[in-house]
């Protein structure tokens, strides 16, 4: 139906745009090693300095600790909070579940931008401190719709007839869930987590309204890029990228692969 | 059949039911009250917006936000339908997924860093500008960082990925019989496009414009990286007034008129889907 020329030149057009989605992710992974404080060609030497200095300056490496802790309890809460509606969507019956439906997948279509400032005004209002666990609570909102999502797919496709055996048997429903369904969803569960840690580690303006002096690793890559330049942030974004992006193929590897 | 245990499963999603709640729906209806109140003033008023229409600054930004916006749907959504076409039709099952892993794994990394990488591609003494110096031998000022033009740039990358993902997954799941049917009566590639394919894809690319729109609307990292702070889009003003004067009826207001605009744009969009659903 497409011709052979159309094909080559809709080919071309394909790794022409992926070409300049890479681009600035690959000048940032070479000027990462250059010893030049700026971004100078030709590059005068290589080095590994801005890579040792993520690990040794501490405002970094503080915001890398929060970060990690920080996305931990938000994607895990957000995995057993979004497992708990996944499994009631797939089985119960209530009046109002498509407005729940909607107001769970709602996040997905706002921008975090109003999320982040009317979670600030409502929490100051409520007299509540700004702090990390404060922004943690609206992480998981933030990543609540993808846990959702990926588990209401996975138990939708679960055969029936193996919670129905054990009911059978005398297993209540929470027995049988914890039993029949929670093993078979491991795969799924796994890459929710994993698929919530990627975003809300990288989450910005949430953590950056509602907390005032914890520091995450994007809030700190955020006030260095604002503030000034520093050499640092190429080696800190490229490892950043590379970490994203091995959570992201893991996760999507995970979900993809047939489940025993 | 087992007949299922006796069991509350509403309970399941009391906890995400409590989140959203009042975590979600209350905070933003909360803020959108807000922005109907005047501190002097009792009871509802629009003093806030009147005083937002007439700072030239604040429209100007809003009007900024909104060409960014609707430039970054135009630009995308040329790039995007092509590109779906191309992965639905001219490429084996299995390539498919490699290529679409290769066209959203980059998004799945902080848009800070992405528009930050770019700095460094379109400054003035970057790697574009070396590039045109070494091939052509003019030392041409680029000046398009810190443009509308550059932020316009940046999102439509982000906008090309979604809305291409968007018209691809509802290009695939139409019947191939009816584009081979279209050819069997003398159609060529064109009509296939414009009489089958179009009006079937045509849902989703509706929800990857809305989804571009309501994310470029509401980006303040590739405005505040590529775009500068001289000319700022409304988000970059939302973002300076609650980091900075701390004025939060002011910042109520600020995000009560993107959720205006955000309605107003999107709404129609998605009369649109409903519209090509009754339809076919």
């Amino acid at each position: 139906m497409t011709g052979p020329i159309t094909t080559r030149a809709l080919t071309l057009l394909f790794w022409i745009t992926a070409g300049v989605i890479y681009l600035p992710i690959g000048v940032m992974a070479v000027f990462s090693f250059s010893s030049a404080r700026y971004q100078i060609l030709p590059i005068p030497a290589y080095t590994t300095e801005w890579y040792t200095r993520v690990f040794t300056d501490g405002q970094y490496s503080a915001g890398f600790l929060n970060s990690i802790l920080l996305a931990a309890m938000v994607s895990l809460a957000a995995t057993l909070i979004g497992f708990a509606c996944a499994y009631s969507l797939v089985n119960a019956r209530f009046p109002g579940k498509n407005a729940f439906t909607l107001l769970v997948l709602a996040p997905l279509a706002v921008p975090l931008l109003l999320v982040g400032i009317a979670l600030r005004i409502w929490t100051t209002m409520l007299g509540l401190q700004p702090s990390l666990p404060l922004a943690g609570l609206g992480q998981v909102l933030y990543v609540l719709p993808l846990a959702v999502l990926n588990l209401r797919n996975r138990i939708a496709q679960l055969p029936k007839s193996h919670e129905e055996a054990a009911w059978a048997l005398g297993a209540s429903r929470l027995r049988a869930i914890m039993d029949v369904i929670l093993p078979a969803c491991r795969a799924a569960l796994l890459a929710t987590f994993i698929l919530c840690f990627t975003f809300a580690f990288d989450e910005f303006v949430i953590a950056y309204f509602l907390t005032n002096f914890s520091v995450t690793l994007p809030i700190k890559i955020w006030t260095t890029l604002v503030t000034g330049f520093d050499p640092t942030i190429n080696a800190l974004g490229t490892m950043v990228f590379a970490f994203s992006l091995t959570l992201g193929v893991t996760a999507q590897w995970l979900l993809m692969r047939k489940d025993p | 059949m087992a007949r299922p245990p006796v069991s509350n499963l509403w309970q399941g999603i009391l906890p995400a039911l409590v989140l959203m709640a009042g975590f979600f729906l209350l905070p933003i209806l909360y803020t959108l009250g807000l922005s109907l109140t005047s501190d002097g003033a009792p009871g509802l008023t629009l003093a806030n917006y009147s005083a937002f229409a007439g700072e030239a600054t604040l429209t100007d930004a809003l009007m900024r936000s909104l060409t960014l916006a609707l430039s970054v749907v135009v630009a995308a959504t040329v790039l995007a339908w092509p590109l779906a076409w191309y992965l639905t039709f001219c490429v084996t099952h299995q390539r498919r997924v490699l290529l679409l892993f290769v066209l959203v794994a980059p998004f799945w990394t902080s848009f800070t860093i992405r528009a930050f990488s770019w700095q460094m591609v379109l400054a003035d003494r970057g790697i574009v500008w070396a590039t045109l110096r070494q091939l052509t031998g003019a030392d041409v000022s680029l000046g398009f960082l810190y443009s509308l033009p550059a932020s316009i740039f940046g999102l439509t990358l982000f906008g090309i990925m979604l809305i291409t993902l968007m018209v691809y997954s509802s290009m695939v799941t139409i019947d191939r019989r009816l584009i081979e049917a279209n050819a069997v009566l003398g159609g060529s590639g064109w009509t296939a496009f414009r009489e089958v394919v179009l009006p079937l894809a045509l849902p989703g690319w509706i929800i990857g414009a809305a989804l571009t729109f309501i994310v470029a609307v509401g980006d303040y990292a590739v405005p505040s990286l590529l775009g500068g702070g001289l000319r700022p889009v409304l988000a970059q003003v939302m973002l300076s007034v609650l980091k900075g004067t701390y004025d939060l009826p002011m910042a109520a207001t600020l995000a009560s008129v993107l959720v205006i605009v955000i309605v107003l744009c999107v709404a129609p969009l998605l009369l649109l889907v409903r519209g090509t659903r009754l339809q076919s």
